[in-house]
């Protein structure tokens, strides 16, 4: 053999050798979980929101058998969407997109759904008068070596005294909370593991439809609407459902999303009763009253936010991102705020409340010019019963126990049960819906 | 923290040789369980997408040494490589690309044993490793809160090759087949920036 051929050997080897391997290693790899894993079994979604939806989604695209149950005549869960009000449609529930760094910010690329990011001024009522910034930073609750303690008490431990007290419960609100009852340790520590990006945007048409004709599209013809579930009982190979008709449904495993109060009132009963651990995790996970209230005015005397009302701490120009323009005011109440407009009885007194309060802010501007309100309160809805979860006070690990599943037979799914620092976001929700299919998957491979 | 462990074979297909400073380009077959598992999970989590992200599975290095004259058998040295992997998915109004870079310094330990078996060494690989992990979607870096998406991790590497090179007297070049190399990259720091 002389060189010529003992190179050209030698290179053909070398490339076989690259080739040879690198395609049988290639074959053995797969590019999504659970490529080869056929499941024959049934699974039933019980609740039809942002969850539930993915959920199924994904079951739909394994070919896996599915159902959902919804107590409420509606699909969406807190999302919701307002036609007729305004000259744009509105979105009842959640309507701000927090960070695109998640399964719906592609979503939404793909789509080429329509976005504006929120990037609108604020003014404070504060010491009865409107003003563009505070005297004191009240960026005080990220950091290390925080307490466990409530906003408010840190807050004044920070001679953040009580002139600052509904600009406290606004901050707190964001996240679904009185800022008497959110942990500043523990909401710091979801800070920490947030990573889906800080930018709020808000859709041009609504996050319902986002929700609707990218996904519950997909799966809507397998919702039972109007099916309050009312049993669970798991203790026998094949799991019961019963509804509040006392109709059954049969499967081999649920997923449950529905939201952490209807968990914590037991409004299902089950067989065998969750273990004491599981209820107990349940308790310690937050859930506050929360409502919108709409405001449609014939003239904009209003600023694009308004912080620190103590009827209503965070009001926010609806009309923001939007195609059209009428004159739409949010009214963003959470925590006692919204426990003390609850209270009020009706939705004239809500209103009047809110007015009464605008009024005070802007010389009776919003009297004069005031249409028509929508109240939307989640706090009353039986199905809801509260705005979004978020970490109490010594609340230690309850979201990841209360998220674990029971007997390879039982799922929780839901915002509430997001592990990773996205609970109270639409996109958290997702991500425990595709979750549990996951472990689903996995509990049918063991 | 957080540790990604993986190894990597090694195929050599293009060598050069100087007496102490050689170079080569090389492909490299990756595997790391953590980015499979996180791309298999990206692709299980969006039935949306029609072409699903391949796996970063297959890659090219670039790598030179300096080795130090010695008359010994063991010989030691330098050794700089860079490796690149790229995983394309491209669907409508959401082509995405994910790209990896290493970049590998270390210290070399070059065995031959000229006697006994003539052309065949060993070489022994220490070395420091910087990572870098950018995505692209339609063709512009992945942008959120006005920031740049990307990931950096560092950390170490051990590496083991054995190979047998041909000497070309008239051009003093020699052509090196490297049979294989492992790598273990143990990333004892990986600093996630987004």
């Amino acid at each position: 053999m002389n060189r010529r051929h003992f190179i050209k050997k030698t290179t053909l080897f070398s490339i076989g050798g690259l080739l040879i391997p690198s395609a049988f290693l290639s074959a053995c790899k797969k590019e999504s979980l659970f490529e080869d894993l056929n499941y024959d079994g049934k699974v039933i979604i019980i609740g039809a929101g942002a969850a539930g939806l993915y959920a199924a989604y994904i079951l739909k695209s394994k070919g896996i058998n599915f159902q959902i149950l919804e107590a409420s005549p509606n699909y969406g869960g807190r999302l919701g969407k307002l036609t007729g009000f305004a000259n744009f449609p509105i979105d009842t529930g959640a309507q701000w997109l927090h960070g695109k760094n998640s399964i719906l910010g592609d979503l939404i690329t793909k789509s080429n759904t329509k976005l504006t990011l929120d990037n609108s001024e604020t003014k404070y009522w504060f010491n009865n008068q409107l003003v563009n910034s505070l005297p004191q930073n009240t960026a005080i609750f990220e950091g290390d070596d925080l307490p466990d303690i409530s906003y408010s008490d840190f807050a004044l431990q920070k001679g953040l005294g009580n002139e600052y007290k509904y600009i406290v419960e606004n901050i707190a609100g964001d996240q679904g909370a009185a800022a008497s009852r959110l942990s500043v340790f523990g909401n710091n520590q979801d800070e920490e593991n947030w990573n889906s990006g800080d930018d709020d945007f808000k859709f041009q048409e609504t996050f319902f439809d986002l929700i609707d004709t990218q996904i519950a599209n997909q799966v809507k013809d397998s919702i039972l609407l109007n099916t309050i579930v009312s049993k669970i009982d798991y203790s026998q190979p094949t799991i019961q459902i019963t509804d509040s008709n006392n109709n059954s449904y049969n499967a081999d495993k649920v997923i449950i999303t529905v939201a952490i109060p209807i968990l914590k009132s037991a409004d299902i009963q089950f067989v065998p009763a969750l273990p004491n651990e599981k209820t107990t995790a349940f308790s310690k996970i937050g859930m506050d009253a929360g409502m919108k209230v709409f405001l449609k005015f014939s003239n904009k005397f209003f600023d694009q936010n308004i912080i620190g009302g103590p009827i209503c701490a965070a009001y926010a120009d609806d009309s923001i991102g939007k195609a059209q323009n009428d004159q739409v005011l949010l009214a963003f109440v959470m925590g006692e705020q919204a426990e003390y407009l609850t209270s009020l009885g009706s939705d004239t007194s809500i209103t009047t409340a809110l007015l009464q309060e605008l009024d005070t802010m802007y010389n009776g501007q919003a009297t004069a010019s005031f249409i028509v309100s929508h109240v939307q309160n989640w706090t009353t809805n039986p199905f809801v019963k509260g705005a979004y979860s978020y970490s109490t006070i010594g609340m230690g690990d309850a979201r990841n126990i209360a998220a674990q599943p029971i007997n390879k037979k039982l799922y929780f799914a839901g915002e509430a049960m997001n592990t990773n620092g996205h609970h109270q976001t639409v996109h958290g929700a997702v991500e425990t819906g595709y979750r549990e299919v996951i472990n689903i998957l996995n509990d049918i491979k063991k | 923290m957080r540790i990604v462990l993986f190894s990597m074979l090694f195929f050599t297909f293009i060598s050069a040789m100087a007496q102490e400073f050689r170079s080569d380009i090389s492909y490299k077959y990756m595997f790391a369980n953590k980015w499979e598992k996180a791309i298999q999970t990206y692709n299980f989590s969006r039935p949306f997408l029609e072409e699903k992200q391949p796996l970063l599975m297959h890659g090219l290095t670039a790598s030179a040494s300096y080795i130090f004259k010695s008359s010994k058998k063991l010989k030691h040295g330098v050794h700089l490589s860079y490796s690149n992997f790229k995983s394309s998915a491209e669907n409508d109004k959401l082509n995405n690309v994910l790209n990896l870079h290493f970049l590998n310094l270390g210290y070399i330990i070059h065995f031959q044993n000229n006697e006994n078996a003539k052309g065949f060494y060993t070489d022994l690989i220490i070395s420091a490793v910087s990572s870098g992990l950018c995505r692209y979607v339609n063709d512009e870096p992945f942008n959120y809160d006005d920031t740049r998406s990307k990931a950096f991790g560092i950390g170490g590497g051990l590496s083991i090759r054995a190979g047998y090179y041909l000497n070309l007297k008239k051009t003093e070049l020699i052509y090196l087949l490297s049979f294989w190399l492992v790598t273990r990259h143990m990333f004892i720091h990986p600093i996630v920036k987004r």
